[in-house]
């Protein structure tokens, strides 16, 4: 079930990856939509130009400069990119402003009670506090910061083992059969099984709930990268490399990696959010990190008790917040990176 | 074409069995307290002895053996806590055909909402200004962002609560779903749609857009065809054709349930069941879903390769396999 | 071709969505939907109907062998017991009309009431309740083939042969699988799964077990040992009724759902559907139905019944909800005239134990710990620089004082001329309150010089475990982690807390010492002084293992209250010695600080359309369970009403005590 429920945003994406890939790779050319373009823009006549006809063969096209500027040029994506940079930097520079508390002091009132639950701007605190008297500003860039943490950890390990087995997987056909049952023997076992049993055997921590989410999570990354080696293994020009006695390494390394860069990237973007709303899940069903570590998947769960009360519903209105933010971030600068990193999309 | 599913179907029974028997030795492992109630006030020999009873003690290939015989009978088996002494295919006889009945309600509203979403999108990429697949693009965004543990349950609430009122008129709709009193299935299959909506808008509109750049679209297009029959005839239903494929498996996932809106709505349907039998430990129910579970995957995925097969002569089955 | 083949394609699609929409659609309504109307429909004027949610689905209710509150909730509403508690927690007769015991509490003879039915779902009368069916009963708990998690209290009232005759059945079972093997000494032996000997054990008939019929209405339990607080223990499930012949017919199915299940207490459970309702209506043929005022119960499942229950609440779409400690301030302030608390409940008790035999991993400083713990001074210096009170604020955030429990048995569990807690040098605690941060200082002082010169390190880590599935505990520890560091100092004490595992927390912490300081519980099963003061503390207990310290003081003080303990329990015919004695080996733990009191069960704050006051009270059983006796009201309670009902309760309670 909690697989279905986060595994399926991740693998639609995928799938949708994949399909467009495909095509991409099918066609000999890019067709940007110049459908709606008058003949005027479709076709001008090139006046002769004495200096470019003395021009000789030679490109200063970088593929990573190429990529960066056709990145640029997407404005919305560089406004998200922004966002995100600044979110990112803000959890860090946060806990060193001036007047800022820490995430889990408990506060007083001078009768000895702790200031709980009190108002966005009250008393100082911008977000306000919890039921326990702490401030919720900071308990919510200290969890974005857990969060974030987590979501780039497994993102890595998923990136680092999911390509490795998915070349393989790929690119050697004896290891299919073997890969192929892996891949469906875990997809088939409760995720929530696996988690009770890390946290029984390890305490529920940051590191546990990270190999958690990485033990399954690198087969999705797996299958994807080997249903893109297995489209391109046998193109003409693997081919020759391989009749020329190029060593798999290098094939791999060299002629099938590069190409997949664009949606690597893209799936990297997109595994960060969804690492971290698989955690929030994983915490609804009561196996998430402690509360004494924010995170923002305990944030949005003890938000979530409080709904009934709509003087206190901004204790789940601001994590939550924080959360789509970051997932609207990543996936526009991903879908954005991986249109700009395809060199077909340099051309103009 | 039958051999091909013969051949699919044994390799499944293959990954069921590893499935199976993974699964198993996990179970193993969880802790013996959790299939106690009063384990603090119990002495070794109980513990011991309801264990045996368990069959815990037995050794694995024995409990495997017994587990298959008895699934190939068509049983299930007995629930051990979750509903002690219930046959597991009563619970899920209960439990399957509500969340397939809500499922499937809400995933035929996704289609009829999204896929028309996904045309107005992907037509609206054709105007100047793109106002309508931006707008619609927005709202994809939104809803993949936002997290379910809290659209649902923002849903709920203002669904319910009057929060959203005109003049004297205000939405209060039941907040718990009855069986029979179809008021109080509008909430839940609105959250259940919500999602599939905008995942099929995004994915229709993504199809079309690649269709409409391909160079036969054009080439009808230079032919002076009916903008109308092009986008109906030809663009709709090749973009299609990836789309259909994961409605099988779409359809058969409705049985899975959702396990925020059944417990929000206290739908007795089957969200959520796998979450509670696991933590309860109640092993013969883990096992059961387990292979519930691996059979609809499989066939979903089965069901998927066919139709796909079926509606594009360019894929055969055949050429699928070897990759 | 192409074009019928596309046409399959989309038949196929469409048929499977049709087939299982059809499939979906017609199924559902014979199997769920018999029941669909009622439950929101407002009662007819003439009944009454009461309203809740539950979020806990029942797992089985068969009462012979569950042992869950939970599951627990319907036998009690449906199946009287031989004894029940009224308002003020003083036994009255229920099924069982009067009773008598031999001189030293060994013998006890019940007088059956004449006339009980055993009735089935639908109100049809099955057969009549019989002495007999105590016994069937007993030999269904106390036969290891059914697996029955109620033989504990059979085992602490020692009535004859009860457990001997478990042990043997569970030895029938063991011989069952075992094989042929020889001992240590090379003699056949019997061997089970892991290669062990089974010993024998001699055999036992279920006739010879301490509990017989000698007539249809005279039920006769016989104890090996004298036990005066017997009756205390008769309102549970252990020592419930069941017809033998039903029983019998229905073996395997027996408390699966209301089919299975004969009544004969105040309800029938009409309707049980599990996920979606339990309808308890009102037996018409029970034996006090002039006592049962409420016509129907209405309980509704939602998984989220804490985050929504209030909300349906003040919609008027329930008659109950539970407030959960994080809502309460927010509610109190605008509902304060419609919320109350539930009466103190000292049914379990909690403190902080220190544990002395370390088993926690090396960067916790395990040693280090055990050095520390064996000291009088560190230990009485956490006692002291512990502010409950601010820990408490978790659990009852409007009035944490309330919650405060003083000593290791509850005050207003157990009297004999006065409260047990005012026994035995017990009064300064009861009276008092440990926290005291000067004293605490001093005690630190004196804890450092002697450690430092014991060769411990400081700060001394404190290694703090809870279960992040208990609710607010993980907030508590977070309270007490830095009110305590405060108080006391990080140059002297780092605590650490760390969450356990949600599943197998009692395996993996407590009872394999996983923790430095940690809160552990005890729940009582009888009214008696030596409720809570025996087991937990007892050799070979897995709680804080003082009995494992090596440290000679440690052992002494140990020792003075094992001593203590032993003599108390031997005075079963002066009730006032006993307490005396129970008290001052409760003592001999708090003046050494081996335990540190923290509460009871807590308060429970509800809107409720029950008065909190009308419903039987008692600490021990499912007393507090049963809807006898209570009234629908017109609207909640609110706290002020709540305040001088609770007052006017206890003096008419200590009267009711008094009277008994």
């Amino acid at each position: 079930m909690a697989k279905h429920i986060f595994q399926s945003h991740r693998d639609r994406v995928t799938n949708e990856l994949d399909q467009k890939l495909s095509q991409q790779l099918k066609k000999e050319l890019s067709t940007p939509d110049r459908s709606s373009m008058t003949e005027e823009e479709l076709f001008s006549f090139a006046p002769f130009n004495p200096d470019a006809s003395e021009r000789g063969g030679y490109s200063n096209y970088s593929y990573w400069g190429a990529t960066i500027r056709a990145f640029f040029k997407n404005k919305v994506a560089v406004f998200f990119l922004l966002i995100l940079v600044c979110t990112l930097a803000f959890t860090f520079i946060q806990p060193n402003l001036p007047g800022q508390r820490d995430p889990i002091l408990i506060h007083y009132n001078e009768s000895g009670r702790t200031l709980a639950n009190l108002a966005p701007g009250e008393q100082g605190f911008i977000f306000g506090t919890n039921n326990l008297g702490q401030d919720i500003w900071a308990r919510i860039w200290s969890g974005t910061r857990t969060s974030l943490f987590i979501g780039f950890t497994v993102a890595c390990v998923e990136a680092v083992l999911g390509i490795l087995m998915g070349v393989l997987w790929g690119y050697v056909r004896q290891l299919d059969f073997f890969f192929t049952e892996l891949y469906n023997v875990f997809d088939n076992i409760p995720q929530t099984l696996l988690l009770i049993l890390i946290a029984y055997v390890l305490n529920p921590s940051v590191p546990t709930i990270i190999f958690a989410l990485c033990l399954t999570g690198w087969l999705g990354m797996a299958r994807f990268i080997r249903n893109q080696i297995i489209i391109i293994r046998d193109r003409d020009y693997n081919l020759a490399s391989r009749c020329l006695g190029t060593p798999t390494r290098r094939i791999i390394f060299r002629n099938l990696l590069p190409y997949l860069v664009s949606v690597i990237t893209m799936r990297m973007a997109l595994a960060i959010p969804s690492a971290i709303g698989n955690e929030v899940f994983v915490t609804y069903i009561g196996i998430g990190l402690p509360l004494e570590i924010p995170s923002l998947g305990n944030l949005i769960n003890t938000g979530r008790e409080l709904m009934t009360i709509p003087a206190l519903r901004y204790q789940l209105y601001f994590p939550v917040a924080v959360l789509a933010l970051i997932t609207i971030s990543f996936y526009i600068i991903g879908n954005a990176f991986a249109d700009a990193a395809d060199p077909k999309n340099h051309v103009n | 074409m039958p051999k091909y599913i013969l051949k699919r179907i044994l390799r499944s029974l293959l990954t069921m069995a590893i499935v199976i028997t993974v699964v198993f030795s996990l179970l193993r492992l969880m802790p013996i307290e959790g299939y106690f109630e009063n384990y603090d006030k119990l002495s070794q020999t109980q513990i011991d002895l309801g264990l045996q009873q368990l069959g815990l003690k037995d050794p694995l290939y024995k409990q495997l053996w017994n587990f298959g015989k008895q699934l190939l009978s068509g049983d299930l088996g007995t629930s051990i806590r979750y509903r002690k002494g219930v046959s597991i295919n009563t619970i899920v006889a209960e439990k399957a055909p509500i969340s397939l009945q809500l499922g499937l309600i809400s995933l035929t509203i996704a289609l009829a909402l999204g896929l028309p979403l996904g045309i107005l999108m992907s037509r609206s990429t054709r105007t100047r200004w793109k106002i309508g697949d931006k707008l619609g693009t927005v709202f994809i965004v939104i809803i993949q962002a936002v997290p379910a543990a809290a659209y649902h349950i923002l849903i709920q609430f203002a669904g319910s609560q009057g929060i959203i009122h005109f003049g004297d008129w205000a939405l209060k709709l039941p907040m718990l779903f009855k069986v029979g009193d179809y008021r109080t299935y509008i909430l839940p299959i609105l959250s259940l749609a919500i999602g599939n909506i905008a995942y099929y808008a995004m994915w229709l509109r993504r199809y079309m857009v690649d269709e409409a750049n391909k160079d036969y679209i054009k080439l009808a297009r230079a032919k002076g065809v009916p903008g109308g029959q092009i986008s109906r005839r030809h663009i709709f239903r090749n973009a299609m054709v990836p789309l259909i494929q994961y409605i099988p498996n779409s359809i058969l996932f409705t049985l899975m349930g959702s396990l925020y809106v059944e417990s929000l709505y206290s739908i007795p349907g089957m969200g959520g069941l796998l979450v509670a039998v696991i933590k309860r430990q109640d092993n013969t129910m883990v096992l059961a879903l387990v292979v519930i579970y691996s059979v609809i995957s499989i066939l979903g995925l089965l069901f998927g390769d066919l139709l796909m097969a079926l509606l594009d002569p360019r894929i055969t089955l055949a050429k699928k396999e070897a990759r | 071709m192409k074009h019928t083949k596309r046409l399959t394609a989309l038949c196929l699609a469409g048929a499977l969505v049709l087939g299982l929409a059809a499939c979906g659609g017609k199924k559902d309504p014979e199997s769920v939907g018999s029941a669909a109307p009622g439950g929101k429909d407002p009662a007819p004027a003439q009944t009454s109907t009461y309203r809740q949610l539950y979020s806990s689905e029942v797992e089985t209710m068969n009462y012979l062998t569950t042992t869950t509150f939970e599951n627990l909730r319907i036998p009690a509403n449906v199946v009287d017991t031989l004894i029940e508690y009224d308002r003020y927690g003083v036994v009255q007769p229920s099924l069982a009309e009067s009773w008598e015991s031999n001189e030293d509490a060994s013998e006890w003879t019940f007088h059956i009431r004449k006339g009980v039915k055993w009735v089935d779902k639908t109100g049809a009368e099955v057969a009549e309740v019989k002495a007999q069916d105590w016994v069937d009963a007993a030999y269904y708990i106390l036969d290891a083939n059914n697996d029955s998690g109620s033989e504990y209290n059979w085992d602490v009232a020692q009535v004859t042969n009860a457990h001997n005759y478990f042990e043997y059945t569970a030895y029938l079972l063991a011989l069952e699988t075992a094989t042929d093997g020889v001992d240590e000494n090379g003699n056949p032996a019997k061997l089970d799964e892991d290669g062990d000997v089974i010993e024998e054990v001699a055999p036992v008939a279920k006739e010879d077990i301490g509990v017989k019929a000698t007539d249809d209405y005279t039920l006769v339990y016989t104890l090996d040992a004298p036990c005066p607080y017997f009756l205390s223990m008769l309102c549970w499930s252990a020592f419930m009724p069941v017809n033998g012949e039903f029983l019998e017919s229905h073996k395997d199915s027996f408390g699966i759902d209301n089919d299975n299940l004969l009544y004969c207490g105040a309800y029938i459970l009409s309707d049980f559907q599990p996920q979606v309702q339990q309808v308890l209506t009102k037996n018409p043929t029970y034996w006090d139905k002039d006592n049962i005022f409420i016509d129907t119960i209405q309980r509704t499942y939602n998984a989220e019944a804490n985050t929504l229950g209030t909300t349906m609440f003040l919609q008027g779409e329930v008659d109950e909800a539970e407030i959960s400690a994080n809502l309460l301030s927010s509610l109190m302030s605008s509902y304060s005239d419609q919320i109350h608390s539930s009466r103190p409940d000292t049914s379990y008790s909690y403190w902080y134990l220190f544990n002395f035999d370390p088993n926690f991993d090396a960067q916790y400083e395990p040693e280090n710990w055990k050095k520390a713990v064996n000291n009088e001074n560190f230990r009485l210096s956490i006692m002291h620089g512990l502010d409950r009170v601010n820990a408490l604020q978790v659990y009852n955030p409007e009035d944490p004082e309330s919650e405060l429990s003083n000593t290791i048995t509850p005050l207003a569990f157990a009297s004999a001329s006065k409260d047990y807690a005012y026994y035995g040098g017990l009064d300064k605690y009861t009276d008092g309150d440990t926290f005291d941060t000067a004293k605490a200082l001093e005690y630190k002082e004196k804890a450092m010089s002697e450690l430092s010169a014991a060769g411990a390190t400081f700060p001394v880590k404190v290694y703090v475990r809870y279960n992040p599935s208990t609710s607010n505990w993980a907030d508590e520890c977070q309270l007490v982690e830095q009110q305590l560091e405060n108080a006391l100092g990080s140059d002297y004490i780092d605590v650490i807390v760390e969450a356990g595992p949600d599943t197998g927390f009692l395996g993996a912490i407590r009872r394999t010492g996983n923790y430095g300081l940690m809160k552990c519980n005890w729940g009582a099963d009888f009214s008696d002084a030596s409720a809570f003061i025996v087991d937990p503390f007892k050799e070979g207990s897995s709680y804080s293992f003082i009995f494992k310290s090596e440290d000679a003081q440690t052992q002494a003080y140990y020792q003075q209250y094992l001593e203590l303990v032993a003599k108390a329990l031997k005075i079963t015919d002066d009730d006032e010695a006993r307490y005396e004695t129970f008290a001052q080996a409760e003592a001999v733990l708090l003046d050494h600080g081996f335990a540190i009191p923290m509460h009871t069960s807590s308060k429970v704050y509800s809107f409720s359309l029950l008065n909190p006051f009308e419903g039987p009270y008692a600490a021990f059983g499912f007393a507090t369970y049963r809807f006898k006796g209570q009234h629908l009201l017109e609207k909640s309670m609110g706290m002020e009403e709540f305040h001088a009902a609770y007052e006017q309760w206890l003096i008419e309670r200590d009267a009711a005590v008094a009277a008994q």
